[in-house]
């Protein structure tokens, strides 16, 4: 397909998808909250140890190599600024953007480019049951609510990880970290990191379930639209976070 | 008023045409039997017949209305109103057999959970798969899938029934099942119904009506149709081949030994060379 019909289906599939949630409960099609609710475990509950895992690791890494290097300026002391700025402002939202990417939005597309080629998408039509209502509203819900809430599931990880190397290594007292943090850390920092997950959650799931439904061909399809829908989905991410990124400096 | 009726229907896949101008419709309680060859373009026509496929060009009537041209929400509306079995079951993986079978009354009526549950264990036991409720799509063989396939399709009580190869890979006993179910519905229910089959005990059993779809030239085209009793005494060569299960007549079994080299070669011949 070429980009300019992938972006008009692209901007289809969101006018369907606000359709659905706003103005389908007053025609006696309301979302289906229980499946917004499985989709949210799948989505989300299931990537945390996953995203636990990366947070982790690179507040860790975060915090030594500050250290080594702000030790050689005597600034050693501000390890848990360079830790706060950088997780809450970019690398949280990001990290766990990637990680949702590889293991919720392609399960996404896997999942609906198999429904396609099994032709369950065309008999749902058949029956009269709207794929998208039926399919994309649950998971682009539990997306839009899941991601935030594991970016700041993430973060706090991602500090925790800092702490450990400040406290262990350098000998930080815990309030110390706690009060450095609070004093580098601006709430907007936070709020702009939210922001970003936000859309990187509107992004992320519209590309996945726009692949999957737009399969064709058997299994081949199925894997090469997965393969193409996670590369999409972290180009969109990515420039989405540097755009974002600069309107938050204007603030 | 004829509650199908199909007028010059052509469809193109880039530049193979696989329905070829066809012509036919279908009157209320009717049993519609398509037949022809693998390949021949039998669910294509159906899959234009419910609206998933639209023609190249052509007129479909549901019900007397216009299907080809109808906008997405008032075709969803007609949808309520027929069911379609599909060829490989279609069902929903995700789901078991008794949601799958409850799927259409769960979304498009306001009938009681408790009777749903109901329905679904009638609409089970209709098609022989009493106490399989439980299991996926995954763990019932190619067979029973198409079973519940019908028992979804038959679930809201449609006036219309699509049925694509609905007995194939079954056994002689779910054959007969799966033909008196299909038999009582239109003659005691007074449902129309359109029937994909190649079993000819079956297309004979249960068939009011029926057409057969061409090969070869005339890929794409009704070649016959008619009550049984016309199809059966058909003058048409390749119609007799069909319904007999003959190896060889007009649909050939082997190429001429001539084309049999053309073929092979990719070109015609050169004349005057020995092969
Ligand atoms: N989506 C499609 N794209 C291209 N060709 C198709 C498509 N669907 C069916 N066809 C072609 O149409 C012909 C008829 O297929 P089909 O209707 O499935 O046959 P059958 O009579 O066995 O049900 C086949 O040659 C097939 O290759
Ligand atoms: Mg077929």
């Amino acid at each position: 397909m070429t980009l300019r019909a992938e972006l008009r289906t692209f901007f289809f599939l969101n006018r369907e998808i606000l359709r659905w949630i706003f103005l389908g409960p007053f025609q006696g099609r309301p979302v289906r909250t229980a499946a917004v609710f499985r989709q949210m475990v799948r989505i989300g509950v299931q990537a945390f140890p996953m995203t636990a895992l990366t947070s982790l690791s690179i507040g860790l890494t975060l915090a030594m190599q500050g250290a080594q290097e702000l030790s050689r300026m005597g600034a050693s002391a501000y390890v848990p600024n360079l830790v706060a700025v950088t997780i809450l402002r970019e690398l949280g939202p990001l990290l766990v953007g990637v990680v949702v990417i590889g293991r919720s939005g392609s399960a996404v597309t896997a999942e609906l480019g198999t429904m396609k080629v099994g032709e369950e998408i065309e008999a749902l039509e058949v029956m009269a049951i709207n794929p998208v209502r039926f399919l994309v509203v649950p998971r682009f819900l539990a997306m839009l609510v899941m991601l935030p809430v594991l970016t700041v599931f993430g973060d706090y990880i991602g500090l925790a990880g800092g702490w450990t190397i400040c406290h262990f290594a350098m000998d930080m007292g815990t309030a110390t970290y706690i009060q450095r943090l609070m004093e580098a850390g601006h709430p907007l920092d936070l709020y702009s990191g939210m922001v970003k997950s936000f859309v990187f959650a509107w992004l992320i799931i519209l590309i996945s379930c726009q692949s999957g439904l737009g399969v064709s061909g058997g299994a081949e399809g199925v894997g090469q639209a997965t393969t193409s829908s996670v590369v999409t989905s972290i180009l969109a991410m990515l420039v989405a976070n540097a755009v974002l990124t600069a309107v938050f400096f204007v603030f | 008023m004829p509650v199908i009726e199909v007028r010059d229907l052509v469809r193109k896949f880039g530049d193979r045409t696989v329905l070829n101008g066809v012509t036919f419709s279908v009157e209320k309680g009717e049993t519609m039997i398509i037949m022809g060859g693998s390949g021949c373009g039998k669910s294509t026509l159906l899959r234009h017949i419910i609206g998933s496929m639209k023609p190249t060009s052509g007129s479909i009537k549901l019900f007397g209305e216009e299907i080809t041209t109808m906008p997405a929400p008032q075709l969803e509306q007609l949808r309520l109103r027929f069911g379609m079995n599909f060829q490989f079951g279609a069902l929903l993986q995700s789901l078991t057999v008794g949601e799958n079978v409850a799927l259409p009354l769960v979304e498009n009526s306001r009938v009681d959970p408790a009777i749903i549950d109901l329905i679904v264990k009638m609409k089970l036991e209709l098609v022989g798969l009493t106490g399989f409720e439980n299991l996926k799509p995954a763990e019932i063989s190619g067979g029973m899938r198409k079973r519940v396939g019908l028992a979804r399709a038959v679930a809201l009580d449609p006036e219309l029934l699509f049925s694509d190869e609905p007995t194939s890979g079954l056994d002689p006993i779910m054959t007969a099942v799966i033909d008196r179910l299909t038999h009582d519905l239109t003659r005691k229910l007074d449902m129309t119904a359109v029937v994909v089959t190649h079993d000819m005990v079956s297309a004979f059993r249960i068939g009011s009506k029926m057409i057969v779809l061409g090969a070869g030239k005339r890929a794409g085209t009704i070649i016959a149709q008619g009550s049984p009793d016309e199809i059966r005494n058909h003058p048409d060569p390749e119609v007799r081949q069909f319904i007999n299960g003959e190896p060889d007549g007009p649909v050939p079994l082997k190429l001429s030994p001539e084309d049999y080299i053309d073929r092979l070669l990719g070109h015609p011949r050169q004349k005057g060379v020995a092969y």
